[in-house]
């Protein structure tokens, strides 16, 4: 079963960039990612209370312990539910747009999507090594042919800076790895890396080479320089790429493999990376409010959330653990559905500054009803989705240390400081000559946009349906790798 | 021992076949090395011709020699695939061309098989005799001269040092023999200063032949000056060659005086990845960076002698050298089309090749992605088996080969940039839709096909060939 989540993104992709279909590459991609999501959806319907499940395993370099092997588990299946939500949705809101060589786009995409859904299934080390790399090719291409002004120059540093921080994470997963012995053999599986007690001076190298690779994805302060000209620059079905799925993968990897693997130096090491989630939370929330180019504020507003999510992780209690899952998801949504509000105003305003916008309200009322529903779900307003996902994390900080709780606290008053400054610019105030006849959604539009507004509204009022789901998974992992 | 008579035969044949029959060349040389890698993979999978294994105690062909004869005999035939087109302006020399490419083949099936001294010394002048000819068959272009000229003073040279070393080995040993070599040194803590000097001189020969730093100023102007196929057989067969001899001679003669010579090989390998790496990021032709970064991969190859006694060296350079064998002759096969065609071989000559010629683009960016060794291309797996061998015994220079191979990804990304994100001005785009744009010849395109797929193969299931020894 698992497989499958894999082999049709790589298959359909294969399809397009080979056979170059030229008129109905985005129906294929969007068939291809509907059957995905369909998939998601009879996972949901497994059972996760005996650890993983689904599970798929063939010897890969039988000789060296490596091993295609795949399996979820409740966290597994939130992040598939992640993925495979969203992608439908990226696929239609590329729809409007003419590509230039169209199958090569939506291939790449779909490459991205099966890469993606590998990461977070993969149960062997050096598997989701390998997916974790394979997910930046397609992107980097996507964003350096598609993408804005200086994008060569803007994605080769993206490039380089991840995947310098993802070859950290190789060095010590193969010190682990060599650790292993598995009658007479190293092993890259996941229950075998997690056996292997480190000593506390290769826990500490383990544990900061693991960090450095997600820490430059998700990305934590001060290792975030790559991702607000990247974000700008990368066309909006590659922003949303980034943003909505790409950057969980690293805090999925935080929760699956970074502490589990080196426990022993959490004690050591983690005062100082909460403490640079929580500081690069501060940071990025006070860049954002000064913002005046509105994609770039989205993007600084989506550095203070992932913060949140890492420092809620790393505290390693069940609500910050549960906290974070549940906001990965949603964050994903909200995120998706702003970047595509800011790529229908940039189409159709011409700008992204926040200063030739205004009177929106007026010329297009449903479309200021939708960005309102998610404008709230960013803000984490109660009885929206944002909200219980932000409580929980705060809650985990706040059990880890008091002040760090409060200081992360902050990221809602300035998320709604921002958000909500920037809602009135668009749509309240004065109408501009430019924004008078500003266009309403038209029905795809409108359509991506109402699914990600009740999404906003239907996980607000049953956060529950999530939590319930993921919950004996995360008490499995917290109880298995106790700091 | 079969394959090596076949290729000895079909060179033999070549000759004479070219002095009449010149279409039939390709063919033939075609048909000998395909029969010479059956024979090969007849030994190596199934029964064996139960003869010849082993010769006078001079050459055995173990899985170890078999497998490396597969790597070489494989891209040499790949490369003759590639030359029906990239030879086609040779008039009266073509029956020579082939002829010498296939002896110098035999010189390297030798060097993957000697157990005497003396039989590396005979497989390394085979190999280069007939590539100090090659290099300079542009007999009216200076470059090429001048490339030939260097490259066989500095390999006069370099073997002159390698013949020194033996010399003194065997003045210290008294035997030619690997085995008895080693025998002799025991377990390494008392050597006499005679051999300390033959293994030093040794390891500098070789490492002249493998093009290692400080040994390599020769590389770059040799693969530039020389004719584009015959760089793609010294960037591919003769590295596979000289690593596998370097790597045998370690490895049987010398593995009890590792305490000696595994500084000095552990400080060519970081200077010389660490150089060329650096030294690439600043080059502005393509074959002249193919040139650095093949000088930079006998950086990380290196790491696979030093891993000597870890389980799965061999098997990690085995399979790094087909990766790395395959990819350099794939982004060979595409420069040949891009370079001929368009009478430059800069980068900007890759501009805009995506919408000229998608096939060819995708050839090229995959050889560099795996090159580069990024997951999961077969490269990865390359770097990663060594990296893996060597990392017990020098953890730092496994940092450094990272950090390095992290460095080449902006040298190979330059191509990838070129072909996939610089924009056509309106002048190129429409040349690119003109008739005249650049052809793909069917030769190529077979060959770099077959190449790719062999590339996809190793990057699906790493494990068939990196469990063959």
């Amino acid at each position: 079963m698992s497989l499958i989540f894999i082999l049709i993104p790589f298959i359909a992709s294969a399809i397009l960039l080979l056979l170059r279909p030229a008129g109905l590459s985005r129906h294929l991609a969007l068939v291809a990612s509907l059957a995905n999501l369909v998939a998601t959806a009879y996972c949901l319907t497994c059972d996760y209370s005996q650890g993983m499940n689904c599970t798929f395993s063939v010897p890969w370099v039988a000789s060296a312990g490596i091993s295609f092997s795949l399996g979820m588990d409740g966290i597994t299946l939130i992040m598939l539910v992640l993925t495979n939500l969203l992608a439908p949705l990226i696929v239609l809101s590329s729809w409007g747009k003419a590509f230039e060589n169209e199958p090569r786009y939506y291939g790449l995409l779909l490459m991205m999507l099966g890469a993606l859904n590998g990461v977070f299934l993969a149960q062997d080390g050096l598997l989701f090594y390998v997916f974790y790399e394979l997910a930046l090719i397609p992107i980097y291409f996507i964003c350096a042919i598609w993408g804005g002004q200086d994008r060569i120059r803007i994605t080769l540093k993206f490039f380089i800076y991840t995947f310098v921080g993802s070859l950290f994470m190789l060095v010590a997963l193969l010190w682990v790895y060599l650790q292993t012995n598995v009658n007479g053999q190293h092993s890259f599986a996941w229950a075998d890396l997690v056996a292997v007690p480190l000593s506390p001076e290769a826990a500490n190298w383990v544990l900061l080479g693991f960090f450095l690779a997600f820490a430059v994805k998700m990305p934590v302060f001060p290792l975030h320089t790559w991702q607000p000209d990247t974000y700008v620059t990368a066309p909006t079905g590659g922003t949303m790429l980034l943003s909505g799925i790409m950057l969980k993968m690293g805090t999925y990897g935080v929760i699956r493999w970074m502490i589990p693997l080196a426990p022993e130096a959490m004690h050591t090491l983690n005062p100082i990376f909460i403490s640079l989630a929580v500081f690069g939370i501060l940071y990025a929330s006070i860049i954002a409010v000064k913002q005046s180019d509105i994609k770039r504020l989205v993007a600084y507003s989506s550095i203070a959330h992932v913060g949140l999510i890492a420092a809620g992780i790393l505290a390693w209690n069940k609500a910050g653990v549960q906290g974070g899952i549940i906001q990965m998801l949603n964050h994903g949504i909200n995120v998706v559905g702003l970047f595509f509000i800011v790529d229908m105003l940039e189409r159709r305003l011409g700008t992204r500054s926040l200063a030739d916008m205004g009177g929106i309200a007026k010329s297009a009322p449903k479309f200021a009803a939708l960005f309102m529903i998610i404008v709230l779900g960013s803000v984490a307003v109660p009885l929206t989705n944002g909200f219980p996902g932000e409580f929980l994390l705060l809650n985990g900080v706040w059990n880890y240390n008091f002040w760090l709780g409060v200081l992360a606290g902050l990221t809602i008053i300035f998320g709604a400081v921002y958000m909500l400054r920037a809602y009135g610019l668009v749509v309240f105030g004065e109408a501009r000559p430019e924004t008078a006849n500003f266009e309403d959604v038209n029905p795809r539009e409108f359509l991506v946009l109402g699914i990600i507004a009740g999404l906003v509204i239907v996980f607000g009022f049953f956060p529950q349906s999530i939590l319930g789901l993921t919950e004996m998974s995360v008490d499995r992992i917290l109880g298995a790798v106790q700091l | 021992m079969t394959a090596l008579l076949i290729l000895f035969l079909t060179a033999i044949a070549v000759l004479f076949v070219g002095l009449k029959y010149r279409s039939l060349l390709q063919p033939l040389a075609l048909i000998g090395t395909l029969l010479a890698l059956g024979a090969t993979g007849y030994d190596l999978f199934g029964p064996g011709f139960g003869w010849g294994a082993e010769y006078a105690s001079m050459f055995r062909f173990m899985p170890f020699a078999d497998a490396f004869s597969g790597v070489a005999i494989l891209a040499t035939a790949l490369i003759i695939g590639l030359s029906g087109w990239g030879f086609r302006n040779l008039n009266s020399t073509l029956g020579d061309h082939y002829a010498l490419i296939l002896f110098s083949l035999c010189g390297a099936l030798i060097m993957f098989s000697y157990t005497n001294l003396t039989m590396l010394f005979l497989g390394i002048e085979i190999l280069s005799i007939p590539l100090y000819v090659l290099a300079g068959s542009r007999r009216d272009d200076p470059a090429g001269n001048e490339a030939a000229l260097k490259y066989f003073l500095m390999g006069a040279f370099a073997t002159g040092i390698l013949l020194f070393g033996m010399t003194l080995v065997y003045g210290a040993t008294s035997s030619f023999d690997l085995a008895s070599i080693s025998r002799a040194i025991g377990n390494g803590d008392q050597m006499p200063s005679m051999l300390k000097v033959g293994i030093l001189l040794m390891i500098m020969g070789l490492s002249f032949k493998v093009s290692a730093v400080p040994f390599h100023f020769w590389a770059p102007d040799v693969y530039q000056g020389s004719p584009n196929l015959v760089t793609a057989f010294m960037a591919t067969v003769v590295k596979t060659a000289g690593f596998a001899a370097f790597y045998r001679l370690f490895a049987i003669a010398f593995p009890g005086a590792e305490g000696f010579w595994s500084v000095p090989v552990a400080i060519i390998a970081a200077l010389t990845m660490t150089v060329a790496n650096a030294t690439a990021l600043f080059q502005k032709d393509f074959k002249r960076m193919m040139a650095y970064s093949s000088i930079s991969h006998a950086g990380y190859l290196l790491l696979a002698v030093l891993a000597i006694g870890t389980e799965g060296a061999d098997r990690a350079l085995l399979f790094y050298t087909l990766t790395y064998s395959l990819a350099t002759i794939c982004a060979f096969g595409a420069y040949i089309a891009v370079a001929e065609q368009s009478g430059d071989g800069s980068f900007s000559a890759f501009n805009g090749l995506s919408t000229k010629q998608p096939l060819l683009a995708a050839v090229l960016a995959l050889s560099m992605l795996s090159l580069a060794g990024i997951p999961p291309l077969a490269g990865f797996f390359g770097k990663y088996f060594l990296f893996t061998a060597a990392f017990a015994k020098y953890p730092w220079l496994i940092v450094l080969a990272v950090i390095n191979s992290a460095i080449s990804i902006y040298y190979y990304f330059k191509i990838i940039i070129a072909m996939y994100f610089t924009r056509l001005s309106a002048e190129d785009s429409a040349e690119a839709d003109a008739p005249n744009g650049i052809v793909l010849p069917a030769g190529v395109r077979w060959a770099v096909m077959l190449g790719l797929l062999l590339i996809a193969l190793l990057t699906l299931a790493p494990g068939s060939v990196y469990g063959l020894i």
